[in-house]
């Protein structure tokens, strides 16, 4: 038969450990798992919600508690919640599962939402919604990278969603002014970069309406300011999804 | 009766004054199809077995297994007594979400018939569909169905049943008295109206009021429906037996030898037969004697439901069926279930279809009888007069009261809706069955191919012819297969006048067709010029409609409905068809239900969108009530009358238009957001100010890291921001706008749009010629503009007014406050004369407009477009190097200004700058080095322009923040009794309730409210179950509107301590909207993972 005995440790459970090296020592902070990313966003306001307590410790799961005098060389003073939170702000911790996936989740909607935005469904010449990319990315099997930019991952997924939906980065509505002397030549060298020309005119001067691709604009931008000294102009229209 | 031949309809059809075209009308379950099927079954289409059971009408799937009717469905029959008539029978839904498929049927018919439950009496949609008849001008007549469950069910007495069939009977009357009531007091009022005027133009002082209310002067006892009439049938469908008093009258005047006229009179009402006296005599109530209704006709009735159902006893029975000289066959007799004997015998006895048909054939008009009144209600669209018609138009009535079949008639023909049918069960592509001789030589074929086969075995040669033979058929059997998959789409039509033929020239009107707009004499052999709404075609094929079968028909005279093949390219949903072109089209049809249900659909494998876009087009020509957006957002939403119709709609995209697998959702609602002024109370109605702040611990933490370095805030709310290469600084501060000014904004947006234009012409130096109308409307707007905008802090507003925004024509404003600087003011287009001074443009003034178009675009708060908010641009300095004032600035757009998260080609992405005006990107320096100093911040013009963007997002929220919700107005009629819970359901979804007045005549409330857009997914269901069906909404987006919560709300003086608790996580409405959008676009949501650190699981417990 075995007694139940009381054991005279406090236990924790659910710790999510903070540490900070200053002044050459370790310190960590036992908190809750799942709260620091609140905290540190701002979403939680309570401390006693964040930390388990407010002990500063040398090593959490040994329960090795740090001296005072160490604190206070290392800090500057000896009030333990100012000293928690400054770990709390600065310190390193292990992300939690449920902290990770919110935040991959919450990536992948904004990276479906800049999908939206930029590109058109080319039949109707409208966009398409959120939820539809989102179905889309899923379907092949993009997944999120926590350390790129949300838009540069954006951009890969437009070049991977064309192979499997018809999907198109919305047109940019382009209309230059060259003098008659370059437009010959430069009108040869801007044709690859158009996709549609809508209106052309050329008289003493070429004007020129035309459709092109977002990605393409650095280039003939490049190319009409080098090619003319200056003289071209250029100008942007809206883009194309908005005039539909 | 044996199969009727299709010779003998189609013979029947150039019979005018013998054809009866009439629907069945009814509340949902009171047996409309059930009857149909008797009727059918009279024609010996089905079998009178499987009347009451098959539901011969109901030819859809989802159809049977609801057992609902979904559609309305026609049936041609033939109906012998002593003349032939021909009875063109349209069976219609009796659900709400339906009730469009009743307006189609209704339209195309005479008369109707009106079913009602004898238990459950008069309901919702009984009191629609006789005021859909009313107001089509059709006469009903009224079958009193299912008499059978009083007996069986509800144990009525035969005493008992005759006085609830009366009170039935009144209901009944009391819904047509009031519909009668309500439209003599409208005539009246529309009466008095001109009566009025023309006193006052007569100046003369006595009018004479009348009080009578004209009520007395029309009569109106021929609208009421009773028995001794002739118009009120009692029947049991499902039995299959009914039963009008004339039958009844006729049987007993011979058996008793009383006049059957008398009897009539007598045999419905308060009369009992003395039996002494023999003679009938009045007063049976007060004397406590059987009527004659009950002693001569329900106790015979009751008396064999006991002998045959309740007591099962069989010599009784056998008495009875030989008394009546019927012939029951001995299988029924020994049948274990005795409604089969039931049916058998009553049936025989009095067939319901003989009654119903009777009565129809008597009672209803024939085409030919079209009242000159119904004629010009159709003929006059909307408000316009029938007297205001051309007068070719006025003369084609004469063609409509004539309904002649003659050659000369011109063609009228009226297409309620499109149906759409598998191409299998065209008469075209359908197997015929075999003849005698086909079969014979098929035989006779297999004979000889077996007789080949055989010798084949003995020499190869042989074979080879038969293989060649064979080929041909198999390549037939394929391109059928391929025909197979297409929808073809019926009109469901009826012509009014003249004969209409295959492969005849007609004119298709479109329902927004003007006669008026025709040029004189050309017909429609003519080369068309062209006509708005007006097209020409071939007919090209017509059919009888059979149910769901369709035979094939060369050419249909009048009065007569019918399907027209290979109309789609023509018709959408309805529309007219005649050979004289100055035909009007038909008054719209009264649609009871309008759609209100939305929802947004999607395909769910991504690349099938291709095959929704063309299924929703589909849809949309198949159901006359089903409505298909495509809206800005890229969204299809399908708006539907309810949520069975919802259901049957998706259905129909899934298995027949689109044939994909979809998914439906709620639809993404809209917001705006704007600023307004400071509010004076806070959220327990105390003065601000006034009040102890109670200190908050960690706002002092968020008010420090709101603002991020660079931004400098100022107590008034202006915000001032330096661009990263610190060479200028914008000073921006965020003023709310009136709400007239908004709205004034909003209306106008065209004229802005035209104003913009054309100074993006002067820029050019080029001139826009805008016409005199459209400049004093400019004017106009100006001068409201100033008037709205009062007081000191507006002084001169108007004239300073820079750009409007998002998409330079929406209802935000940029002010120019900026000291010393004039530019061409956006009313240049007014003061072209004028010629003022020319004021010069700054540099980059456009960098600051887009910024400001950009910031508008998205807002802060959850990304959506700004409204009714200015943005007063009070310093603007620049300290610019002279290269980079002349460096080029074609516009790099806002990312730019962030250089290191996007230094590929994507900078050039213009997505965000969608609305940055074509001439911000102007390059202007003429005579530039290409490839000049481009700073480590990316092009200067970006720069500004992301700043101009961040100062005017810090300027708003800098002020007190609040979000718009899209408002539907919504129209609820509802009886008295139900008001109460429609307030409920009004309040639950934060609707308001602006007005409730009692329609005149009718027990009608109409109750006008306000409801958010976001609240509305569910609405009109929610209603129509809390109320049984006896309010129907109606919802039109309205205006936006400030929801008073502020998002951002805490708690913070000592009352709202007390009052909502230091969290306030009671429901702020604001802020749940604003997460959701925040959520669905994937921005940040300030929310916590987990609420309760201690309440998550413990993984570890016991270590």
């Amino acid at each position: 038969m075995s007694i139940f005995t009381p054991t005279n440790q406090i236990r924790l459970t659910n710790v999510a450990v903070v540490r900070m090296k200053k002044g050459g020592k370790r310190f960590e902070i036992a908190c809750y798992k799942n709260k620091v990313m609140s905290w540190r966003s701002g979403a939680e306001k309570d401390l006693d919600e964040v930390l388990q307590t407010n002990t500063v410790f040398v090593n959490v799961s040994k329960g090795q508690v740090a001296k005072k005098d160490d604190l206070s060389s290392a800090f500057g003073t000896e009030d333990l919640t100012e000293i928690c939170k400054q770990i709390l702000a600065k310190g390193e911790l292990q992300v939690s599962d449920r902290e990770r996936q919110s935040q991959l989740e919450q990536m992948f909607r904004d990276i479906a939402t800049i999908v939206a935005e930029k590109c058109v469904n080319p039949e109707t010449k409208r966009p398409y919604t959120v939820s539809l990319i989102e179905r889309a990315m899923k379907d092949i099997h993009f997944s999120v990278k926590a350390n790129k930019s949300t838009k540069q991952q954006a951009l890969e997924v437009i070049k991977q969603l064309q192979q499997s939906i018809q999907i198109q980065r919305a047109h940019m509505r382009l209309r230059f002014v060259l003098p008659a002397r370059d437009g010959k030549r430069l009108k040869e060298k801007l044709r690859p970069l158009i996709k549609t020309v809508e209106n052309e005119d050329f008289d003493e001067q070429l004007e020129m309406v035309c459709l092109i691709d977002p990605g393409c604009f650095r280039d003939i931008d490049e190319l009409i300011r080098c090619e003319t000294k200056g003289k071209g102009t250029l100008e942007r229209f809206s883009t194309l999804s908005e005039d539909v | 009766m044996g199969h009727t031949s299709l010779e003998k309809i189609i013979a029947l059809q150039k019979k005018t004054p013998h054809i009866r075209n009439l629907c069945i009308l009814a509340h949902v379950d009171h047996g409309k199809t059930t009857l149909a099927d008797c009727l059918v079954a009279s024609n010996g289409i089905i079998s009178s077995r499987l009347a009451g059971k098959l539901r011969y009408l109901d030819s859809r799937e989802d159809e049977q297994i609801r057992g609902i009717t979904m559609k309305s469905s026609a049936i041609s029959l033939h109906y012998t007594t002593g003349n032939e008539y021909l009875i063109n029978l349209i069976d219609s839904p009796g659900h709400v979400d339906f009730s469009s498929e009743v307006s189609t049927a209704v339209r195309l018919c005479d008369g109707a018939i009106v079913v009602v439950d004898a238990v459950e009496g008069v309901c919702p949609q009984t009191q629609v569909v006789l005021r859909q008849a009313w107001l089509e001008n059709i006469r009903p007549v009224l079958v009193i169905n299912k008499i059978d469950r009083l007996i069986v069910e509800l144990k009525l007495t035969s005493q008992e049943a005759y006085t609830h069939l009366q009170k039935i009977l009144e209901q009944v009357n009391a819904v047509t008295g009031s519909l009668f009531t309500s439209k003599v007091l409208e005539e009246r009022a529309e009466k008095d109206a001109e009566a009025q005027s023309s006193c006052t133009e007569n100046g003369s002082g006595d009018q004479v009021y009348d009080w009578s209310a004209g009520l007395e002067e029309t009569d109106d006892s021929d609208l009421y429906f009773s028995p001794d009439r002739g118009n009120v049938v009692f029947a049991s469908a499902i039995d299959g037996w009914g039963f009008s008093i004339h039958q009844f009258a006729e049987m007993y005047s011979q058996k008793m030898g009383i006049r059957s006229s008398v009897l009539l009179k007598t045999l419905w009402g308060d009369f009992y037969l003395n039996a002494k006296a023999k003679k009938i005599m009045k007063g049976a109530q007060s004397k406590g004697k059987k009527p004659l209704f009950v002693q001569l006709v329900l106790d015979n009735i009751w008396s064999m439901y006991d002998a045959v159902v309740t007591r099962r006893d069989k010599e009784k029975v056998e008495k009875m069926v030989t008394s009546l000289g019927l012939k029951v066959m001995s299988r029924d007799l020994r049948h274990s279930d005795p409604k089969v004997l039931l049916s058998a015998i009553c049936s025989q006895w009095l067939p319901v279809s003989q009654a119903v048909l009777s009565m129809v054939c008597e009672k209803l008009p024939s085409p030919a009888e079209i009242s000159a009144e119904r004629v010009e209600k159709l003929m006059s669209v909307g408000a316009r007069r029938f007297d205001s018609l051309p007068e070719q138009t006025q003369e084609l009535k004469k063609a409509f009261l004539d309904c002649s079949a003659d050659e000369t008639a011109p063609v009228i023909v009226f297409v309620s809706k499109m149906f759409a049918v598998d191409s299998k069960a065209l008469p075209q592509n359908k197997q015929r069955p075999l003849t005698q001789e086909e079969i014979a030589q098929r035989r006779e074929q297999a004979r000889q191919r077996h007789a080949e086969r055989q010798a084949a075995n003995q020499s190869a040669e042989t074979l080879k012819g038969t293989e060649l033979n064979m080929l041909p058929t198999a390549l037939s059997v394929k391109t059928a297969v391929e025909e197979d998959n297409k929808e073809h789409f019926v009109a469901f039509a009826r012509v009014y006048s003249g004969v209409l033929r295959k492969g005849q020239k007609v004119f298709v009107l479109g329902p927004k067709y003007d006669p008026s707009l025709l040029p004189e004499g050309c017909s429609a052999a003519d080369v068309l010029p062209s006509v708005p709404h007006m097209a020409c075609c071939t007919v090209d094929s017509l059919y009888l409609l059979m149910g769901r079968e369709l035979e094939e028909l060369d050419e249909v005279p009048t009065g007569n409905v019918l399907g027209i093949g290979g109309m789609e390219e023509f018709i959408l949903k309805s529309a007219t068809i005649s050979t004289s072109p100055s035909c009007p089209p038909f008054t719209p049809l009264n649609f009871e239900a309008t759609p209100i249900v939305r929802v947004a659909v999607e395909p769910k494998h991504p690349s099938e969108m291709p095959k929704l876009v063309r299924g929703m087009r589909l849809l949309n020509q198949a159901d006359p009530c089903a409505e298909v957006l495509i809206q800005e957002t890229g969204e299809h939403v399908l708006v539907t009358a309810g949520e069975v119709h919802l259901q049957r709609c998706l259905d129909d995209l899934r298995e027949r238009f689109a044939k994909i697998e979809i998914s439906a959702s709620k639809p993404i609602i809209p917001f705006r957001e704007t600023v307004i002024r400071p509010p004076k109370v806070d959220m327990v109605n105390e003065d601000m100010g006034k009040q102890q702040k109670v200190a908050v611990i960690h706002q002092v933490k968020e008010e420090q890291t709101k603002y991020p370095e660079g931004v400098q805030v100022d107590s008034t709310g202006l915000v001032t921001l330096t661009t990263p290469n610190k060479m200028a600084t914008v000073g921006v501060r965020a003023i709310p706008l009136p709400e007239e000014v908004t709205r004034l904004l909003e209306d106008n947006v065209e004229l802005i749009r035209t104003m913009e234009q054309f100074s993006l012409f002067a820029w050019e130096d080029k001139t826009l010629d805008i016409n005199q109308k459209i400049l004093e409307n400019i004017q106009e707007f100006k001068v409201k503009l100033e008037s709205n905008l009062q007081g000191r802090k507006w002084r001169g507003a108007v004239e300073r007014i820079w750009a409007f925004g998002p998409r330079r024509c929406g209802p935000n404003i940029l002010l120019n406050s900026v000291e010393g600087y004039r530019r061409p003011s956006v009313w240049q287009c007014l003061e072209r004369e004028k010629e003022t001074e020319k004021a010069e443009i700054r540099d980059f003034d456009n960098s600051i407009a887009s910024g400001f178009q950009l910031a508008t675009l998205s807002g802060p708060m959850c990304e959506e477009p700004l409204m009714g908010v200015c943005f007063s641009v009070e310093t603007w300095d620049m300290k610019l190097s002279a290269p980079l004032a002349q460096q080029d600035s074609i516009d790099e757009d806002s990312q730019t200004a962030e250089p290191n998260i996007d230094n590929q080609n994507e900078s050039s992405d213009t997505h965000e700058t969608n609305a940055s005006s074509a001439s911000s990107n102007r390059s202007r320096s003429g005579a530039e080095a290409a490839g000049s100093s481009v700073d480590c911040y990316g092009p200067f013009s970006g720069q500004l322009i992301a700043a101009m963007k961040e100062a005017c997002r810090y300027a708003f929220q800098a002020k007190p923040q609040r979000l718009m919700a899209a408002m539907y107005t919504c129209e609820i009629m509802a009886t008295a009794e139900v008001l109460g819970r429609v307030y409920a359901v009004l309040s639950k979804r934060e609707g308001r309730v602006l007005q409730e007045e009692m329609k005149e005549g009718t027990d009608m409330f109409i109750i006008k409210a306000v409801l958010p857009v976001a609240e509305s997914f569910g609405f009109a269901d929610e209603i129509r179950k809390r109320t049984s069906g006896l309010a129907s909404p109606q919802l039109v987006f309205s205006h936006w509107e400030v929801i008073s919560s502020d998002p951002f709300w805490v708690p913070t003086t000592e009352e709202e301590y007390l009052h909502f608790g230091e969290k306030a996580d009671s429901s702020n409405q604001a802020l749940k909207y604003m997460n959701a959008v925040r959520r669905r676009k994937g921005l940040y949501v300030e929310e916590k993972i987990v609420e309760h650190a201690e309440k998550q699981r413990t993984l570890s417990k016991n270590k």
